[in-house]
């Protein structure tokens, strides 16, 4: 398993991803297949189980006819394919079903919970890159020196401990010990924006960390191989100062790898959300989907995978647009 | 940015190499503990793990009580030790499970047709974007909330990374001049997999698999902290973890026994996979892919705990 390296892609991807348009397609294609890939495993699963709303609500009290009643009611008594294929195309128009408990429509208790999710994973997104990208930086520009020696430890020490971990890690810093922090809760960005910062600080720094290590590692690793190259002494010799050729030309070249890195975070950002939710007790996706996993709702755990896996690809795409950007040489070419 | 391929020198120099290196004997070490503990850590703990005590809760370390007592004046250091067992093996099985269905199709995908080969490519893409966690909560969900079953699930998860590294190592071995010798000399294909292409592709796995052990023991903690997989009481160092949150006002250090037992864990396994890549890297002695081989994309680290 290779790291990302900054070497040239090879002939072959770099015609893959001449162009902007042709990377878009590839990333919705992408997309297409995972969700139908996961939806249907999920809808197999569910179909083979024999999981139904009646022995969901009921649990053993449900009679042959409250089963039957049921089934008919959320559909479940039409054949597997046509099922899907409805359900697919209920969810094409928004629409991912009703929850075996509460009846309400699923896709309006995701909208109420996403916001959560998409707040800490955005401020992480952002802790990560600007605690990671310094970092990477200093240390490939004194690399072997003691700045680059204490991020190199730092970094790896953040490979091994989960987010959640981190998370309790932080409530009892500076939340117990030095109270400056609530320990958890949401408030909407709308009611109230302070303090809407200050209760997805300490989830976002703790969901950052790993990403942040990652970032600084892979920017580390990628500056310091550029800056040996030729066209860096060369700006260098002709009396460029050395903030413009790191900054202008170096970074530039060395981003590509941090940026994909980040990209390939993102699924873990999203999932590891899920888990920094329930230590610092945010209403967000993973709590209503923990919550119907241990009651079996299943129209909720399928609308709120959907939703997560569309959320993962749409970044990734995101991602590649970037990444495609920095590389000198490809966006240019054809658009 | 082809995958590096393990030295022709075998597994036996690999492992020789590896063990000169101080960090490979300071993981062998502690795994070596925790496995210990794992098989014996019910017998060597002082007291019943599931055991309540209403007059000793939420102490600090004692003499009677190494780590204290929980919020239900359970023995902390008890159900440490009666939770590795629990916590390591559920790790294991998803590895296990991983293997089975990554190895498996990764050597097949070599030797089938195109049409399989792509199949088989989409699937592994869609598994590779689905986050872990998120993932086998859907699944236990949906089948039942128990270990086996979410463990299954993220070994599926896991499936992918073996895929991935033994399709790519098969491919490097399979163009090989001497297996083209030994097909010309009449070889069956079971043979030259069974001789000259499995034994090239067991050191890579087993890199993997140490590498995936510690993503899935990171998985099956966060798991275990969410109740997925096994429901409390039963002790698990996440489960240690969940107890501890609504109490950190009473004893803030309590969470540092069980986050101390999955940062080192993981962290041995890590080194220990780092340590046996460096070991491996740099000798390859092995045939480069051909460029059709090179059209996938370099391996990117699975990313979704």
């Amino acid at each position: 398993m290779t790291a990302l390296t900054l070497a040239p892609a090879p002939a072959s991807r770099r015609r893959r991803l001449a162009s902007p348009v042709t990377a878009l397609i590839r990333g919705l294609a992408t997309l297409l297949t995972v969700a139908l890939v996961s939806t249907f495993l999920t809808f197999g699963l569910a179909a083979l189980g024999g999981a139904n709303p009646a022995a969901a609500v009921l649990g053993e009290t449900a009679t042959i006819e409250d089963i039957a009643r049921m089934n008919h009611e959320f559909g479940l008594d039409r054949p597997f394919l046509e099922r899907y294929a409805t359900w697919l195309g209920h969810a094409l128009t928004g629409d991912l079903g009703t929850s075996w408990f509460t009846r309400l429509p699923v896709a309006e208790s995701i909208a109420q919970r996403l916001p959560v999710d998409l707040s800490i994973t955005a401020f992480a997104v952002l802790l990560a890159v600007l605690a990671g990208g310094p970092a990477g930086i200093g240390a490939a520009v004194n690399a072997g020196g003691r700045f680059d020696r204490v991020v190199t430890a730092v970094c790896a020490a953040a490979a091994t401990v989960p987010a959640f971990v981190v998370g309790i890690g932080l409530i009892v810093l500076f939340a117990v010990a030095i109270p400056i922090f609530p320990s958890g809760g949401y408030v909407p960005f709308s009611e109230d924006p302070a303090q809407w910062l200050r209760l997805i600080t300490l989830p976002a720094l703790a969901l950052s960390l790993d990403s942040a290590a990652d970032i600084a590692r892979q920017l580390r690793t990628a500056l310091v191989e550029t800056l040996r190259e030729n066209y860096v002494t060369g700006a260098v010799v002709r009396g460029l100062s050395r903030r413009r050729v790191l900054l202008r030309h170096a970074l530039r070249n060395a981003a590509g790898p941090a940026v994909t890195v980040l990209g390939l975070h993102i699924p873990r950002l999203l999932g590891g959300a899920v888990v920094t939710e329930a230590v610092f007790a945010l209403p967000g996706l993973g709590q209503l989907t923990g919550e119907a996993a241990l009651k079996s709702d299943v129209p909720v755990i399928q609308g709120t995978l959907l939703t997560i896996i569309v959320m993962v690809l749409l970044s990734n795409v995101v991602v590649d647009a970037v990444v495609l950007r920095l590389r000198p040489g490809t966006g240019r070419r054809t658009s | 940015m082809t995958a590096p391929l393990p030295a022709a020198a075998g597994f036996a120099g690999t492992v020789r190499r590896a063990w000169r290196l101080p960090s490979v004997k300071l993981s062998i070490a502690v795994l070596a503990v925790v496995a210990v503990v794992a098989v014996l850590g019910a017998h060597l703990a002082p007291y019943d793990p599931l055991a309540q005590d209403a007059a000793q809760r939420l102490r600090g370390p004692s003499g009677a009580h190494w780590l204290g007592t929980d919020y239900l004046g359970r023995d902390v250091l008890s159900r440490l030790l009666a939770g590795t067992g629990t916590s390591v093996l559920s790790a294991a099985e998803a590895v296990a499970v991983g293997l089975v269905l990554g190895v498996v199709p990764g050597l097949a995908s070599v030797f089938a047709g195109r049409a399989a080969e792509w199949a088989a490519m989409r699937v592994i893409d869609a598994l590779l974007t689905l986050p872990f966690i998120v993932f086998v909560i859907a699944v236990v969900g949906i089948v039942d909330n128990g270990p086996h079953q979410a463990m299954a699930a993220l070994g599926l998860l896991l499936a992918p990374v073996f895929f991935r590294v033994t399709r790519t190592t098969t491919l490097g071995y399979a163009r090989a001049q001497y297996v083209e010798a030994a097909e010309l000399a009449g070889a069956s294909g079971g043979r030259i997999l069974r001789v000259h292409i499995l034994p090239k592709v067991v050191p890579t796995v087993a890199v993997t698999a140490a590498g995936a052990a510690g993503t899935a023991l990171l998985a099956v903690s966060s798991l275990s902290f969410l109740g997925i997989g096994v429901a409390p009481p039963a002790p698990t160092w996440g489960g240690m973890l969940a107890a501890d949150l609504g109490y950190l006002a009473q004893r803030p250090l309590a969470p540092l026994a069980p986050a101390l037992a999955i940062t080192i864990t993981v962290g041995a396994l890590n080194a220990l996979a780092d340590a046996l890549r460096d070991s491996m890297g740099g000798h390859a002695a092995v045939p480069r892919p051909t460029r059709r081989d090179r059209r996938q994309p370099a391996e990117k680290e699975p990313s979704r705990v």
